[in-house]
């Protein structure tokens, strides 16, 4: 132990470089694990924050952010209808492209009734729309768009008045905006148009028990545990390659910095090896030596790496508020047993070359 | 080849393993990068397919929609007309278009569905690699890819548009990381959209000798409530959809990979010229200039770095190679203005990796040849 503390902190600033390429590289893991939670979590805000527990779509829909649903002409009336429903909230949402300063964004549009709800559930300024050219927008987007209350905003063919500013809406693709139901009608040129309903059950009846005694033509009920375990799958689709693939580079770039460190490390004193085994050390005792520096390194880059990623993801949403890093505690542990499995990896040619080392090397000038 | 680069590569390749692992972790740092871009460029080329593939010259959308992909655009039925009697237009043909699920069995897919009039002559699958083209009421055309995941052939049914359709062809290219395309009939979707009298676009091509940018200009004329544009223009906004949505993204990614390879080039140089520097004190000895010192250092991180940018480089074109071998419908498009932005990151990083090694010889008494002990 002590021979290995001293073959990593004889060079401080190689054992600094090496604690932070391991830092980077956990860092690295972590933020883009937050990254994709965060998306995750920003995916299902809107339905989080919906009363109901039961989601009616389109025949063959599952899912409530990918696809443009529409509802047959008397789901609303037989789902009010239905026993076990206490409260049916109507939906319709768009996708729709916004453009600003010359910039794309994403509008994931609800129309909502404002009697029924649906609407916009963390207001922070100005107030939810009343007729049909009001809107209200996500905070952030407001910001970076340079758009205050009362600014009039082009909306498709026509032109809209922000009346209002909501917190917690920003989303992977944009931002959530809300008009009432009567705006997105006449905007899509589809009179009588609901894509989803929310539904809540009665007291003593349970979601599990309304979706399967709920039986609408042309519609699908769903539980909305299950439409966002499905909104999420639709993001994975999109987000986990490349988010693996990024995962995996940082894995092998951590087990590389590890490896060439105790290399170094231990290639510089070889000499000293070599002696310790002309006296009669086994080799176990020196791979011991050589594990024992790398779990130094890992474990200190590890930690280095966590502070590294809490403050680079708060940096990050303080720099783009729009995008959210929520660094789980599971995801802690994981990074931390990674970087025990790259201090394993990166021993193994150190290991080796301190196996194949000859007592002799000693006596050689 | 100079001195100084004799020196870095002896310097460098003297000791295979560091080098291979410094080589090597450059090629990942900017693999990072060059698939990251390659990843969004390919993602830009397939969301553009059915736009190049449709056939049209000019595209008419509700006023205010200058995109396909996930939008909605609705025109009033009688625009198809409008739009015929504008000088220019040689033919003009609505179509319907909507984002929905598609589902056969337990397969699920986002998927773009456009409804076709009776013998569309532009706007259906341009590569049918089985069955027909053309679609009946009731039939569909769907991506050989989504076809093949959800085990159904010519003559299967699948639920779209809240109803049911029948397979009568199925069509290649028309898939993406996102989604495929799928062809119903034009009456098909429109009943089941409820009826209204609605077209989503109007797809036109111009008369011959005609150009795209008058007839377009033309049509925005003399049609009310509509944003017309050419098939480039409207291709290169569905392309700046994936790179403006896209940018803070992958802003944020090249900033990480940047990080991560200084930092694994800047440690194998460090480490390299701290086992070489008895061999810096001799140069020093010998009465070499600092600058000759700092040109070996330098001449190092650059090595590493260039050798890892083509290693970089060939193995995202090999990831590209594979991955259009898989299911994943995925496109890795190596762009020319992402090998100039990752070129010079890899310049930046080769240079700013030399200055702690540089501030290593620089500090160097050249008394330390003449010391035991240090490593050679």
């Amino acid at each position: 132990m002590l021979l290995a503390r001293r073959n990593l902190f004889r060079d401080r600033t190689r054992f600094l470089l090496s604690v932070l390429g391991v830092a980077v590289s956990i860092g690295l893991i972590l933020l883009l694990a937050g990254y994709r939670s965060g998306v995750y979590r920003q995916a299902s805000a809107y339905l989080d924050n919906t009363p109901g527990t039961v989601v009616v779509a389109e025949r063959g829909i599952r899912d409530f952010l990918g696809t443009s649903s529409v509802l047959p002409p008397n789901a609303v009336g037989s789902v009010a209808a239905a026993p076990g429903v206490a409260r049916a909230i109507p939906v319709v949402s768009q996708f729709v492209i916004f453009e600003r300063h010359g910039r794309k964004d994403g509008f994931f549009l609800i129309g909502y009734d404002t009697a029924a709800g649906g609407g916009p559930w963390k207001l922070a300024s100005g107030r939810e729309p009343t007729a049909d050219d009001e809107l209200v927008i996500d905070r952030t987007t407001a910001q970076q768009h340079e758009i205050a209350i009362g600014d009039q905003i082009r909306l498709l063919d026509r032109e809209v008045t922000v009346v209002g500013l909501s917190d917690e809406t920003t989303f992977w693709a944009g931002s959530i905006a809300f008009a009432r139901i009567s705006t997105l009608e006449s905007l899509l040129r589809a009179p009588s148009l609901r894509s989803f309903l929310i539904v809540s059950p009665t007291a003593g009846t349970s979601p599990d028990a309304l979706s399967a005694t709920l039986s609408i033509p042309g519609a699908e009920v769903l539980l909305k545990t299950d439409v966002i375990a499905n909104d999420r799958k639709l993001l994975a689709r999109v987000y986990d390659a490349p988010i693996g693939l990024m995962v995996a580079i940082a894995f092998v770039v951590g087990v590389l910095v590890v490896g060439l460190v105790i290399y170094s490390a231990t290639i510089e004193r070889r000499r000293e090896y070599g002696a310790i085994k002309a006296i009669g050390a086994r080799n176990r005792t020196l791979y011991r030596v050589v594990a024992t520096q790398a779990f130094i390194a890992a474990l200190a880059g590890a930690v280095v790496g966590i502070g590294l990623a809490y403050g680079a993801g708060a940096g990050l949403m303080a720099w783009r508020p729009q995008f959210q890093v929520e660094i789980e505690p599971v995801a802690v542990g994981v990074v931390l047993a990674a970087s025990f499995l790259m201090a394993f990896l990166a021993a193994l040619v150190p290991a080796r070359a301190v196996a194949r080392l000859e007592p002799a090397e000693v006596f050689r000038g | 080849m100079s001195a100084s680069g004799l020196l870095a590569r002896r310097n460098l390749t003297r000791n295979r393993v560091r080098f291979m692992v410094s080589v090597g972790g450059v090629a990942l740092a900017l693999s990072l990068t060059l698939a990251l871009d390659a990843i969004y460029a390919g993602v830009a080329n397939q969301l553009t397919t059915y736009i190049d593939r449709a056939g049209a010259d000019v595209w008419v959308a509700q006023a205010g929609v200058k995109n396909l992909h996930m939008v909605a655009s609705w025109l009033p039925d009688s625009t198809t007309d409008e739009v015929r009697a504008v000088e220019g237009v040689a033919d003009a043909m609505p179509i319907l278009y909507a984002t929905d699920t598609i589902m056969a069995g337990e397969e699920r897919a986002v998927v773009y569905v456009i409804g076709l009039p009776k013998d569309a002559r532009m706007g259906g699958p341009w590569n049918v690699v089985e069955g027909s083209g053309q679609v009946g009421r009731g039939e569909i055309v769907v991506d050989r890819g989504f076809a093949r995941k959800a085990g159904v052939s010519i003559g299967d049914t699948v639920t779209v548009l809240g109803g049911e359709a029948r397979i009568a062809g199925l069509s290649a290219g028309t898939a993406s990381l996102i989604n495929s395309v799928a062809f119903v009939s034009f009456d098909d979707f429109r009943a089941m959209r409820s009826g209204v009298p609605v077209v989503s676009y109007v797809l036109v091509v111009v008369a011959q000798g005609a150009s795209p940018e008058a007839v377009a200009a033309a049509i925005e004329r003399r049609v009310p409530d509509a944003t017309v544009q050419t098939a480039a223009d409207f291709s290169s906004q569905e392309r700046r959809l994936v790179t403006d949505m896209s940018a803070d993204v992958i802003a944020i990614m090249s900033a990480i990979g940047f990080i991560v390879g200084l930092a694994v080039v800047a440690l194998t140089v460090y480490i390299a010229t701290l086992a070489r520097r008895r061999g810096f004190g001799v140069l020093k000895a010998l009465g070499a200039r600092d600058r000759v010192l700092y040109g070996v250092v330098f001449a190092q991180a650059a090595l590493s770095v260039a050798i890892g940018f083509a290693i970089g480089l060939v193995f995202t074109w090999l990831l590209g190679f594979l991955v259009a071998r898989t299911d994943l419908d995925l496109e890795l498009a190596i762009t020319a203005a992402s090998l100039v932005k990752v070129g010079l990151f890899a310049l930046a990083i080769a240079g700013l990796a030399a200055i702690l090694p540089i501030r290593q010889v620089a500090g160097l008494d050249p008394a330390i040849v003449f010391r035991r002990g240090v490593a050679t």
